[in-house]
């Protein structure tokens, strides 16, 4: 609790578009919040993972995977709005997100 | 049931080039394509010379494999992806119009190499860098298919063994199409060091000279590297949409000798059985035969037994069928011998020429067949066959025909 500031959420978004251009090789302005992961940028599960850790790193999150994965089942992540959205999720609520 | 099984896709990466025209323009001319290694350092070693396939493969592959795959994929997984990418733009195929449940992918695997020769190995990837499954998994992927997707291990016959369970698959009417073959390399310190303990290297780090088979000189074989696909179809489906058909595959016989985990068994006798059962699964007499492709390992004990078995199965005959040896120009491509050896075998059908055995220059008095020294040979092929034996007792002889 307390690592969001007014500027989490672009400061998400931009690793997370940058993280898929990069590893997707595309331009970074092809990506939109409603671009598939799958589909569009032909991505796989692992990267979900590689960002965690990475968000992990940054804001010094205390988040269990199985947590993670347990609100992953319910909500499943398909484009990277919902990405975007629930890394935010992880970072306001560690976790407590398996109780959202 | 009149099910035919023809080959509708080709392409080999091997020492000599890295696809099928080039390959095989090489492999006719009889040219060498084993040289010092540089793929690894190779001081302390006994063997340092091998049929690498060339360093330009880093650069073509890139045309090819994406970063994300890059990462997740060792060179050996990326040659035989590349391999496969090439052999579907070339067979014309469209799976939008086909039904891919009725298509899959088997692949002959000894391992993803995924040792000490890989470039910048960390734990990162490792798992998926080192599934042996991976080459048919990408494979799959690439195109979408939703038929099955498996690799085959029995060592140096494995994508022979590949092939022949490709072919079951689309005689049993279930499958369209299967894409086999697969990939390997032991150009590594661990395996270079395992198989000069088990004296079955050559020694000679003359690249002239080493790669020798049915030679009195030879001392063992030379490792090689490569990836081969082959494309079957049904030939419903092929004459459907009007492919190109390199050959047929008439059938195949895979066997075990049940007697030794290293040495073939005594004068060639299980060779002998595997390759009478796969003309008699093939419906083909040993008289229809023109051409043989021969494991020809360039080892004391599997030349001769060879030798010794294609007597006993043709007969006089024997002395008047071309024999020849692909590993005398690439060397030994373990998993990969098999569909690649296969690939010049069908080739030789498909252009009417029989390439030679290199470094064939001294006669063995025991090795006296004819096995096309040193320069290929213009001759119109109707049938050939391509040996393929492994340690483990794992025999396999795919029988090819030309279409008509």
């Amino acid at each position: 609790m307390g690592k969001i500031n007014e500027n989490t959420r672009s400061e998400v978004k931009e690793i997370v578009y940058k993280f898929f251009s990069e590893e997707c090789e595309v331009d970074v302005s092809t990506i939109s919040e409603n671009t598939n992961i799958i589909t569009d940028l032909e991505g796989d599960s692992l990267m979900f993972l590689e960002l965690i850790e990475i968000f992990k790193k940054k804001y010094s999150l205390n988040i269990e995977l199985k947590t993670i994965a347990k609100y992953i089942i319910r909500h499943p992540v398909e484009t990277i709005g919902q990405l975007v959205d629930t890394q935010m999720l992880m970072i306001e609520h560690e976790n407590n997100l398996v109780n959202l | 049931m009149n099910n035919r099984i023809l080959i509708t896709g080709l392409n080999m990466i091997t020492s000599l080039g890295l696809d099928l025209e080039s390959s095989w323009a090489n492999i006719v001319a009889g040219k060498n394509g084993v040289k010092p290694i540089s793929l690894i350092d190779t001081e302390g070693l006994q063997t340092r010379i091998a049929g690498q396939v060339p360093d330009s493969f880093e650069a073509y592959s890139a045309g090819f494999v994406k970063k994300r795959m890059a990462d997740q994929t060792t060179r050996v997984t990326k040659m035989c992806y590349v391999c496969a990418r090439e052999a579907v733009r070339k067979s014309l195929i469209e799976f939008d119009n086909f039904d891919r449940q009725r298509c899959a992918v088997v692949l002959g695997v000894v391992n993803t190499a995924n040792n000490s020769a890989e470039k910048g190995t960390t734990s990162k990837n490792r798992i998926l860098k080192g599934m042996n499954n991976a080459m048919s998994a990408w494979i799959s992927l690439e195109y979408k298919l939703l038929g099955p997707n498996f690799t085959v291990t029995s060592a140096c016959a494995s994508s022979a063994y590949a092939i022949g369970i490709g072919y079951d698959m689309i005689r049993s009417g279930a499958f369209d199409i299967v894409i086999t073959g697969g990939a390997d390399s032991l150009i590594n310190r661990e395996d270079i060091e395992g198989f000069n303990e088990l004296y079955a290297l050559s020694v000679n780090n003359d690249p002239g000279k080493a790669s020798a088979p049915f030679s009195a000189d030879r001392d063992g074989f030379v490792i090689g590297e490569g990836a081969g696909i082959m494309i079957l179809e049904s030939e419903k489906s092929a004459l459907r949409r009007n492919a190109k058909v390199y050959a047929e595959l008439a059938g195949y016989s895979l066997t075990s000798e049940g007697y030794n985990i290293m040495a073939p068994m005594k004068d060639g006798e299980g060779i002998c059985h595997t390759i009478m059962s796969a003309l008699k699964n093939s419906a083909v007499k040993p008289e229809e035969v023109d051409y043989i492709n021969a494991h020809g390992t360039s080892t004391m004990l599997n030349d001769l037994y060879e030798t010794m078995a294609i007597k006993k199965v043709f007969g006089e005959r024997a002395y008047r069928i071309p024999v020849s040896s692909t590993k005398s120009m690439i060397g030994h491509t373990v998993g990969a011998a098999g569909v690649i050896e296969g690939i010049v075998t069908v080739m030789s059908i498909a252009d009417g020429v029989i390439p030679p055995t290199i470094n064939l220059k001294k006669n063995d008095q025991e090795l006296d067949l004819d096995y096309v020294p040193n320069v290929a040979r213009r001759m119109d092929v109707n049938c050939a066959i391509s040996n393929s034996f492994a340690f483990g007792g794992h025999n396999a002889t795919l029988v090819f025909k030309k279409y008509m």
